[in-house]
């Protein structure tokens, strides 16, 4: 059974205002305790009360900054809350920076490898999934090369290739996977809509509001980190739309 | 406390989990190094091969020792030097030679040194076997039971190397200079260790508390007793390399323990 739970889930991350600091620096500084001025604390999620269930198609809107990204990275298990708790249940695979992540080095054959590897495949169910995969990018003796001579098109093909080749319970995406060429970019949409169709659960993060709406029958608007409001999907954009205009009538 | 031994075997059981993955990209480390030809390990040998040469031609007159006894000490010596290089001044860089799979996917954390780690170790038992192959060349075949003895110091170097490459890394992740003072402290400590001259120099100099407080030297006694003169390791500075093992585990356990929820806000 899929399941996502959250409970008062807030994620707060301390960044340092210059960067990483040096040792020696650390070391100096300490001793004249003035290393707390450095810090700076960003409030990415905060007091997210979440329940998703088994069959639910989940979309999240909201302006960039609102915390979509966050959100989703702590449902993948990337980001740890630090506040709350999180329960998550079900195999989950994500679709977001799926274009990091691959050895410049190492063929495309052997990144399928390692990519499978790390989603949890074994060497003999990648075996079998890596022609399947090999077919759905159609890089053919690309693949042979190292990652590092590929275009941003041809890595957007193999990454999403090898993210879709799973069949997960929780689907997490991020974004509309835009490039690639538009005979590929069909081709994608249609494996995404399957794929969406499989999973028992999907959360969707975009912009793109008509795609949110098509696939999703629940949607989330995040604002500054809080959940504003959260129900059926059109009554949710339609306040989104609302929103937006008006913040656009001010600036105006 | 048996909350806390659940999540030790939940963690390692994560580590199971992702050994085709750290595996593979172990495999990838050495054939990136090797260059998939036979060439290509003779040339990564070049190093520890060609410092021993060097250095016999000079010190073994300088020290007036024969070159048979002085070749095999010293490129056994560079042989766990170098390793011993590889899991501190290349561990540094585990964490964040893994960022983009840390940003992807939910991970132990520990499996990014140990592939640091395990690269190191494969290139110090290829090492290891020339020095062998050397030594038998020299004065005939060892002592069998005493190179048994070389598997358990073997797997306490392994986990050494590893408890010292979560230190660092971690470490590196936290401070950027990390790895800069981590290689100005390996190049002092090549110094004060006995790679590439005999302990004894230093014993007859009554700088014997170099070597007995130095538990690296007691890792290079270790490897070179059963290997150069078919004798059991057994000796004073066992005790210290082994209570320095674990010492350092503990750090890396504690330090690993608490970086899980965190690291990623760090990278």
């Amino acid at each position: 059974m899929a399941h996502i739970q959250l409970d008062n889930v807030g994620l707060t991350f301390h960044v340092r205002r210059g960067g990483r600091v040096g040792l020696k620096e650390f070391l100096v500084r300490g001793m004249f305790r003035r290393s707390a001025e450095n810090w700076l604390t960003v409030e990415a999620l905060r007091d997210i009360n979440l329940q998703i269930r088994q069959g639910e198609r989940v979309g999240v809107i909201g302006k960039n900054g609102a915390g979509k990204t966050s959100l989703l990275k702590l449902l993948a298990g990337v980001y740890p809350p630090t506040s709350g708790r999180r329960g998550v249940e079900g195999s989950v695979s994500s679709l977001f920076e799926i274009t990091l992540g691959f050895e410049p080095d190492a063929s495309g054959w052997e990144n399928i490898k390692y990519r499978g590897y790390l989603q949890g495949e074994s060497p003999r169910s990648i075996r079998a999934k890596a022609q399947s995969i090999a077919d759905f990018c159609e890089l053919g003796d690309f693949l042979n090369m190292p990652v590092r001579y590929y275009s941003t098109g041809m890595t957007v093909r193999l990454a999403f290739a090898i993210a879709t080749a799973v069949e997960p319970q929780i689907l997490l995406v991020d974004e509309s996977l835009s490039a690639g060429d538009l005979a590929f970019q069909k081709r994608a949409r249609r494996r995404m809509k399957k794929l969406m169709s499989e999973a028992s659960l999907v959360v969707l993060v975009s912009h793109d509001l008509e795609a949110v709406s098509n696939v999703c029958d629940r949607v989330i608007l995040l604002d500054g980190g809080r959940i504003r409001q959260d129900g059926p999907a059109d009554e949710v954009i339609a306040t989104y739309q609302q929103g937006f205009a008006t913040a656009h009538g001010k600036a105006a | 406390m048996s909350s806390g031994s659940i999540a030790v075997s939940d963690y390692c059981r994560g580590i199971w989990r992702t050994r085709f993955f750290w595996l593979s990209l172990v495999k990838m480390d050495l054939r990136t190094r090797y260059r998939r030809s036979m060439l290509g390990i003779g040339w990564s040998l070049l190093h520890p091969v060609a410092m021993t040469i060097v250095l016999c031609t000079i010190f073994s007159k300088l020290f007036g020792q024969p070159w048979r006894e002085y070749g095999p000490y010293v490129l056994s010596g560079m042989a766990l030097w170098n390793y011993f290089a590889g899991v501190t001044v290349d561990g540094c860089q585990s964490f964040l030679q893994g960022e983009s799979y840390i940003r992807q996917h939910p991970a132990p954390l520990a499996i990014y040194p140990l592939r640091t780690t395990l690269s190191a170790g494969f290139h110090f038992l290829l090492a290891l076997v020339v020095v062998l192959v050397f030594t038998w060349c020299v004065h005939g075949f060892g002592n069998l039971p005493a190179l048994t003895a070389l598997l358990p110091v073997l797997l306490l170097l392994f986990v050494f190397g590893w408890a010292v490459s979560c230190c660092v890394s971690i470490l590196n992740v936290m401070f950027q200079d990390t790895q800069h003072l981590v290689m100005v402290a390996m190049q002092i400590l090549f110094y004060i260790t006995p790679v590439f001259y005999p302990a004894e120099m230093l014993r007859e100099r009554n700088l014997a508390w170099i070597v007995d407080y130095n538990p690296l030297a007691g890792f290079m006694e270790m490897i070179r007793q059963p290997v150069l003169t078919g004798q059991l390791p057994i000796f004073p500075g066992v005790g210290l390399a082994v209570a320095t093992t674990v010492f350092v585990s503990l750090i890396a356990t504690i330090g690993l323990a608490r970086m899980q929820q965190r690291l990623i806000f760090h990278l």
